[in-house]
């Protein structure tokens, strides 16, 4: 019987701890255990056996650090570990032997450096090696990122044919180190496809009991425990996991009555704990853990089920009709589409739409990219929007978490592309009611396409509460019957027990005033039961309806979120930040005074009111450039202090491009161009972006590379703008060097380019040493020395 | 790897609050600086930051300008002379303590909010992870004879010193930081130290 197949009939135990064991024969603080798989293979063995003794199913080979970024024989490391194992086990065929993988070391992208491609790779190589030595299954395990979890996963599915367990490492907090709670674990994991998950390390049995409650609770997979041996205590200064083996075992059997399948230790356990868990638990009864019929998606933070509660998915970032988005993807500024996703979350949506689809950009690319840069600063779970397979499967490569996919419609190529994916990386997918015969007219045919993509994907092995359908919003200008036809059909959806999720703001097309068709088609809609909403979440008409429609459907305890929300104000401003709005406490007079007081929002409020009477360029020079120049003299003089010079440049700027929209297409000033880069190995951008904003500020293009840029990128930017201007910055010494290393790049194959060097370890004697034509001690000495080579000498 | 003389702890958010004279130092504005935008900020902040720290007591040896720090040597003539002043260490503190994680994603999002409360978030975050420091040797060592803490990358001491001291002190494990190509943490407000006990 194979170990899946035991879980069904039985609760199954690991084992305890190797280090503690190791400890008490001598391993030495700061050691490598994994060495002892090469120089004391016996003792390893017979700590296997002293677990097999007392009673573990499944010994964990002694290889939890042993990749290639720690031990450059992993590969030795890693047989010899796995050989140890199956010496202990032998013959027998009911015990098991698991390839134990740790986390890498290194943080993932975009929190951390580390490509998901690269940590994929790193584990990949370790998983092959395992199951060629012989292992049975593979325990992925105290892994504390969401993100590293999932890569693990990968390896393991894509280059093993072993069952694949997994469990996640949670604090006081009942969190990961990195932000995910116990559902949003659950759904990734469970779209990913893995055999058991659970919990290990952490704390003690006792106080891990509530984050064990919540995998109970959301999990159809079997759970697992593995906590420490209590919290440790500090005796005569070193900390010891205090709770004894009996104490220990009385706590594992609350959590396998509670519905625990898989037992063991870790921190702190030893044979003797795994034994007096095994006697506690053994004789009580066991069942296999029930399938939840929850429709769930996920970001790294949290879980959102869809079902209980109406859903609201942003659309704001989607390029179609959008001329600022189109700009924005096409010239791969990243911020802007970074701003729409935060303010749609402050405006209340609950996941994103995401889809960047234009024909002349790399989509696979950009739709990765965009991804992961949403991810690093929203927590909202996120709709991959795209027709394009390859995009699709980037972005669920990397994306951390259960994403909704939007869409797989009724033609059978489309199912033959989206579903694989779906199966692999898990996800939910909005099912379109369209096929090859198009869409039909009646709710009857809709429903028909909605049931046939239903039964397809279950041939995936893809189960019904994944799929949502979008029975398809028309515009009912030209089609009356469209709106009725429409919701009839999410009310037979409905009343089937099938997920539903429209486009909402699709019907008003070609109508005037659509907001008010789209609020009353939405709360129809709403009415017969629709589920998720893509709509734009700025709409006070469709947000009215959103929180009455849970005040009168007992959604809303004591009305508090309809009060809130009728109080609030929070659409007056679709701006960003509303930080700006409270700085001085002020209130502006004019323009030049809401530049001065650093006033963002009525800055861009008396912009929009100057551009009735006056041109864009005159309110420019006028009166934000004068203005950010008296802030600016204010600070070289040190009577304005850097966080107003910034609220300032925020100010000027977010005026800036309120006049620039008035203004044709051609930018403002062109052949104004600097390049700017935080050197490879450096992650500190505050000093780069604070010279950025500035220069935007004054009217310069700025070709921003971010952080940690190679010296090719660099390279490569200028020769593809022909800006001859460069500005670095480094704040670590040790990553100077990587600074001159982009300076001599550059001076090799460009003649005449101009580099600007910066930053907190920089002065100008080390400019002239790595080989700086300039060096800038700050941001308003950057605005100065580019105005000097532009040839406009301001002072 | 066995930590078991690693011992780790969360500050309660209560007791760490950055100090005023840190922050004005930090903002590059005069003591006594007011603005509404930086109290909103450390609001922000007490939300996002959690407070842990890990440290081990260690033997030290100083001989012959090497610092044997237990775990590892280290020939560096600052840090040497750092242990070596007064009646000289035997003994020292290794610590870590971050913010963590929720902290880079505050710093990532206000980035696209505008530089001056990007500027600002980071200037108080620094202040805090300093605040921890004092607040964490002030729970292991306050009644000893300190020296001044030491990091890696101060003076001549090598910043490589951080992957040998955050693995010894399982800092990937119990604090969540990891490092960089360039020896630089993640979370970003993190700091180690070394603190010498006469």
């Amino acid at each position: 019987m194979g170990i899946l197949e035991l879980i069904n009939k039985r609760r199954v135990y690991f084992d305890g701890a190797m280090g503690t064991v190791l400890q008490s024969m001598g391993l030495k603080a700061g050691a490598y255990p994994e060495l002892w798989n090469l120089t004391r293979p016996d003792d390893i063995v017979r700590v296997h056996c002293s677990y097999l003794e007392a009673g573990s199913d499944i010994i964990t080979a002694n290889t939890f650090g042993a990749n290639p970024l720690r031990f450059e024989n992993w590969q030795e490391v890693i047989e010899a570990g796995i050989g140890c194992a199956r010496r202990a086990v032998g013959s027998r065929r009911d015990k098991f032997v698991a390839y134990d993988i740790g986390p890498c070391g290194r943080l993932l992208a975009p929190l951390g450096e580390l490509e998901p491609e690269k940590a994929i790779e790193l584990f990949a190589a370790g998983v092959r090696t395992a199951e060629q030595s012989g292992a049975d299954l593979i325990i992925i395990e105290t892994m504390n990122d969401s993100m590293e979890t999932k890569a693990a996963v990968l390896a393991a599915k894509e280059n093993c044919s072993l069952p694949v367990f997994v469990a996640n490492v949670y604090d006081e907090s009942g969190t990961l180190m990195t932000g995910a709670d116990p559902q949003a674990m659950v759904a990734m994991l469970e779209g990913l496809g893995v055999n058991a998950i659970g919990v290990n390390c952490s704390l003690g049995p006792d106080k891990i009991a509530g984050v064990i409650g919540e995998y109970i609770k959301y999990s159809s997979l079997p759970v697992i425990a593995m906590p420490n041996a209590g919290l440790p205590e500090i005796k005569d200064g070193k900390s010891i996991f205090g709770m004894e083996a009996e104490e220990f075992a009385g706590s594992m059997e609350e959590l396998a009555c509670k519905g625990v399948s898989i037992l063991g230790g870790c921190c702190g356990t030893t044979p003797e704990y795994i034994k007096k868990t095994v006697a506690h638990t053994a004789s009580l009864p066991y069942s296999a853990p029930l399938r939840k019929q929850r429709t769930v998606i996920s970001s790294y933070t949290h879980a959102l089920e869809i079902g209980s509660e109406p859903v609201i998915i942003g659309e704001r970032i989607n390029p179609t009709g959008k001329k600022k988005l189109k700009e924005a993807l096409r010239s791969g500024d990243t911020d802007y589409i970074l701003g729409e996703a935060i303010a749609q979350g402050e405006a209340g949506a609950h996941a994103l739409d995401v889809n960047v689809g234009l024909p002349e950009i790399d989509e696979p690319a950009v739709l990765e990219h965009c991804v992961r840069a949403i991810q690093a600063v929203s927590d909202l779970p996120l709709q991959l929007d795209t027709s394009d397979p390859a995009a699709l499967a980037r972005a669920m490569r990397i994306y951390n978490g259960k994403p909704l996919i939007n869409s797989v419609n009724g033609k059978e190529q489309s199912m033959r592309e989206v579903f694989p994916l779906v199966k692999k990386y898990g996800g939910v997918t909005v099912a379109l009611t369209l096929d090859e015969n198009g869409i039909p007219d009646s709710a009857e045919g809709r429903c028909l396409i909605a049931q046939r993509i239903i039964e397809t994907a279950r041939s995936y092995g893809i189960d019904k509460q994944d799929i949502i359908v979008d029975p398809l919003a028309m515009a009912v200008s030209s089609d009356s019957a469209s709106a009725a036809v429409t919701l009839e059909t999410v009310k037979m959806l409905h009343q089937a027990g099938i997920r539903t999720s429209l486009g909402v703001s699709n019907i008003s097309f070609g109508l005037p005033q659509r907001d008010v068709i789209n609020t009353v088609f939405y709360a129809n809609a709403l009415a017969c039961g629709l589920d998720c909403a893509i709509m734009n979440p700025f709409s006070k008409g469709m947000m009215s309806v959103y929180y009455a429609f849970r005040a009168l459907n007992g959604m809303d305890r004591a009305f508090a979120d309809y009060i809130a929300f009728a109080q609030g104000n929070t659409f007056d401003s679709g701006s960003v930040s509303r930080a700006s709005a409270a700085i001085a406490g002020a209130n502006a007079e004019s323009l030049k005074d809401a530049v001065i007081k650093g006033l963002k929002d009525a800055a861009i409020r008396i912009t929009k009111e100057q551009l009735g009477s006056r041109e864009p360029l005159d309110i420019i020079n006028s009166d934000i450039i004068p203005a950010l120049n008296a802030v600016g003299e204010a600070f070289e003089s040190k009577r304005a202090f850097l966080p107003q010079l910034l609220m300032s440049a925020d100010a000027a700027s977010a005026a800036v491009e309120t006049a620039k929209e008035r203004m044709p297409a051609v930018s403002a000033e062109s052949g104004k161009e600097v390049i700017l880069a935080t050197v490879r190995g450096d992650v500190h951008d505050i000093g780069k972006n604070i010279v950025k904003v500035l220069l935007e500020s004054y009217g310069f293009a700025v070709h921003d590379l971010g952080k940690d840029v190679p010296p090719e990128t660099v390279l490569e930017c200028a020769l593809n703008t022909g800006c001859r201007v460069v500005g670095l910055s480094a704040l670590m010494t040790t990553t100077v060097p990587a600074m001159e290393e982009t300076i001599r790049l550059l001076k090799s194959k460009i003649p005449g380019v101009i580099t600007v060097v910066g930053g907190a370890v920089l002065n100008q004697e080390y400019a002239d040493m790595i080989g700086a034509d300039y060096y800038c001690r700050d941001a308003m000495d950057t605005v100065r020395l580019a105005q000097r080579i532009y040839g406009e000498d301001a002072l | 790897m066995i930590f078991n003389d690693v011992i780790c702890r969360t500050a309660e958010t209560g007791s760490i609050a950055p100090d005023k004279n840190e922050i004005a130092a930090r903002l590059g504005v005069p003591r006594g600086y007011q603005n509404n935008a930086i109290d909103r900020c450390l609001e922000e902040l007490q939300h996002s930051a959690v407070y842990k720290y890990a440290y081990a007591r260690l033997p030290l040896r100083l001989q012959d300008g090497i610092c044997d720090l237990d775990f590892v040597k280290v020939r560096s003539r600052d840090l040497y002379a750092n242990l070596s002043k007064g009646a000289g260490c035997r003994e020292i503190v290794v610590m870590a303590v971050t913010l963590g994680a929720g902290v880079d994603r505050l710093l990532a999002r206000c980035a696209t909010q505008g530089q001056s409360k990007h500027f600002i978030m980071d200037a108080l975050s620094s202040a805090a992870a300093e605040v921890l420091c004092d607040y964490a040797q002030s729970c292991i060592c306050a009644s000893e004879c300190c020296h001044p803490r030491y990091s890696p990358g101060y003076g001549d001491l090598s910043i490589e010193l951080q992957a040998p001291l955050l693995e010894r002190l399982n800092a990937g494990r119990l604090l969540g930081i990891t490092l960089n190509g360039a020896f630089l943490m993640s979370p970003v407000k993190s700091v180690t130290a070394i603190i010498g006990l006469e």
